[in-house]
């Protein structure tokens, strides 16, 4: 007979308030009766255990009197009475407790109940080949109102292979592959790099040429060959969704900031004849914000839109006369001009190490 | 610079590498998926859980504008409207009018440095009527079916707790769409070549190939959203929609039919008509308030 109290959303209506009521005299009542028999010595409850029941009763009657929020779970007292009668049944019980054992410890490398839950699979297992206890067990089991964070950033250092997009340049698709490299020093800030390589994966789309051929008006374009970039990375939304009602996913949703640079040069378009460009480093600023789901505790898929933004320098529209067409100096725009280079990342994102321990051990 | 072949074959290979990746690393069981015995075994994975769409209707008010345009951008009015059979599962309609446009800068920049030449005069009768001959949408609608895989919860600053969920939307659409008439080789050269053109504009017959006409596009629509509660009837829906439709978006001449009448070669063919359409990824961005009727929410054990 267990109760879990999740406040979730800080909003509850009538019926959570009647199920929560229902449910704190449930748990007051469950622990009433599991701290009697631990003291009549029926259940071989660890001294541990009698104290958590102790102050889960306490819990429980200090909660009824505030009042209720809404629970992601909870037991009836029904279920809970019917407990003993299943597990003095020759399957034995899924989770027991006797003298002396003790719960996984946070060392293993586990971090929530249901992981624990998890890894008690084999102990519950091995106990099913002894013969049926003749005492009437009751199972123990632990839910904390909060959960630790699923993965833990802190410390470790996130590698983040990813494809990339442009998305507001209609002439010149500027595709790239690239990978970052972030270091988390608290939970939620984290200071990195990331390097995009492009040239050889950009594609000039076919409506540039049909403007040119006509309208007889060149767009000047440009391509990159490489970026990197140092960023500064902040966590303030984090959560979990459900998938179908069945599976749990950990997400983040993350922004970032920073400078870096892109190498970059013209297309020529005006007079592609005579002109021809070399690559050029420009200094770009960049601000982003980026979702990253949880697949285990090292691994995610994250999402990211970033806007690189630098001073690019374009290709004169205008073609000088005589010999001056082929002054290098002719060929580019006075002043240059600003670009929004709005690009989407998509790929993997994988923490090292791979495990990690809890600073507290809940 | 790599070949268009090549540039293909890379971006499978990436694909697949991403995939692979994605299936070897992320092995065979998720930490997430419930696999637990114990009293927890065969509970459900959230208890209490606000169905705020089952067996609902939704009415939902919106304002769009589409992305990535090369000419012209269009303004959405409009909404949708639909019922969910599940908390999963629904079907909806939406529509929209676009009274409002906005010419793209490369428009502005055609009307004001387009150069108009023998040459080129049927694709630019006229520079600075090139926005009376650019595609532009004016209304679009679409029945699709609604599909909610992911249900949670967003934190903002650990502050504020909305509940949010997630859907894709999959149908068919309708879209009107006024673009530039049909020109025949024939209207062409009697407008355009046939008559006396002041040099680099052209005569007033050749600008009357530039006008304009209404057609109803089929199109297949495509879209995710993001739901956001405020409260058990009211919400925030921010959603993506793709539709891409073969039209002639610049007006240009911009392709012709070789000798067995095939599309793609020919140019010029000096005329305007359906080999100069080309197919666009359109996309556009709704804002809406959705609202769920009946206003009372189901909540599950």
């Amino acid at each position: 007979m267990f109760a879990a109290r999740h406040n979730a959303s800080g909003r509850d209506d009538v019926a959570s308030r009647e199920a929560a009521s229902n449910q704190g005299v449930a748990m007051r009542k469950a622990s009433v009766a599991l701290l009697a028999r631990a003291l009549a010595g029926a259940v071989p409850l660890p001294r541990s255990a009698v104290l958590l029941a102790g102050a889960a009763l306490v819990s429980g009657s200090v909660l009824l009197a505030g009042p209720a929020h809404a629970q992601d779970m909870e037991f009836s007292l029904d279920e809970a009475e019917q407990q003993p009668q299943q597990e003095g049944s020759a399957e034995g019980a899924d989770m027991s407790f006797e003298e002396g054992e003790t719960q996984p410890t946070q060392e293993s490398g586990s971090g929530d109940v249901i992981g624990d839950l998890a890894t008690t699979e084999t102990a519950a297992e091995q106990t099913e080949t002894r013969e049926a206890p003749t005492e009437q067990q009751e199972a123990r089991e632990e839910i904390f109102a909060v959960q630790q964070v699923y993965a833990l950033r802190i410390n470790r250092v996130e590698i983040t292979p990813t494809a990339s997009f442009s998305l507001n340049d209609p002439f010149v698709q500027h595709t790239g592959v690239g990978v970052g490299l972030n270091y988390w020093w608290t939970n939620v800030l984290a200071l990195g790099v990331n390097f995009i390589w492009y040239e050889g994966l950009e594609n000039e789309s076919d409506i540039g040429y049909f403007v040119r051929r006509a309208t007889r008006l060149a767009v000047p374009v440009n391509s990159y060959q490489f970026g990197a970039h140092l960023a500064f990375t902040y966590v303030p939304i984090y959560g979990k969704f459900a998938m179908f009602n069945e599976f749990i996913f950990q997400y983040d949703i993350y922004v970032l900031g920073g400078v870096g640079l892109m190498n970059t040069r013209p297309i020529p378009v005006i007079d592609p004849e005579v002109r021809s460009f070399n690559f050029d480093i420009r200094v770009a600023f960049n601000v982003g914000i980026g979702l990253r789901v949880f697949v285990t505790r090292w691994l995610a898929i994250v999402a990211e839109l970033r806007d690189y933004m630098y001073l690019e320098q374009l290709e004169n529209l205008e073609v000088a006369l005589g010999a001056e067409r082929t002054n290098p100096d002719t060929w580019t725009q006075n002043s240059p001009a600003f670009i929004n280079n709005v690009t989407a990342h998509l790929g993997l994102t994988i923490f090292l190490p791979f495990d990690f321990e809890y600073r507290l051990p809940r | 610079m790599l070949t268009q072949k090549n540039r293909r074959l890379l971006g499978v290979l990436a694909a697949l590498a991403l995939g692979t990746a994605i299936t070897t690393l992320s092995g065979a069981a998720s930490a997430q998926d419930v696999q637990i015995t114990g009293p927890l075994a065969g509970q459900p994975a959230v208890r209490h859980m606000r169905q705020y769409r089952v067996n609902r209707f939704f009415i939902t008010p919106s304002v769009g504008y589409t992305l990535q345009d090369e000419f012209s951008r269009a303004l959405f009015f409009g909404g949708s409207l639909g019922f969910h059979f599940t908390d999963w599962l629904g079907i909806g309609a939406w529509g929209g009018g676009a009274p409002i446009d906005i010419d793209t800068d490369l428009t502005s920049q055609i009307a004001s440095n387009g150069q108009v030449s023998p040459q080129n005069r049927l694709s630019l009768p006229s520079a600075d009527g090139f926005p009376d001959q650019v595609g532009r949408i004016r209304w679009g609608a679409s029945l699709h079916v609604l599909f909610i895989p992911l249900r949670g919860k967003l934190s903002l600053f650990q502050a504020g707790f909305v509940d949010t969920d997630l859907y894709i939307l999959a149908g068919v659409g309708l879209f009107g769409v006024d673009e530039r008439s049909d020109v025949s080789r024939e209207q062409y050269r009697a407008a355009c070549v046939d008559q006396p053109q002041p040099p680099g504009s052209s005569a007033p017959d050749c600008l009357a190939t530039q006008s304009r006409t209404s057609r109803i596009l089929p199109a297949p629509m495509l879209g995710v959203g993001l739901s956001m509660y405020f409260n058990e009837f009211i919400g925030l829906q921010i959603e993506w929609r793709a539709f891409p439709f073969s039209w002639r978006a610049s007006g240009f001449d911009e392709s012709g039919e070789d000798a067995n009448g095939a599309p793609g070669s020919g140019f010029p063919d000096e005329q305007i008509d359906g080999a100069d359409a080309r197919t666009t990824f359109n996309q556009m961005l709704n804002v809406g308030i959705v609202i769920y009727l009946p206003t009372e929410v189901q909540i599950t054990d």
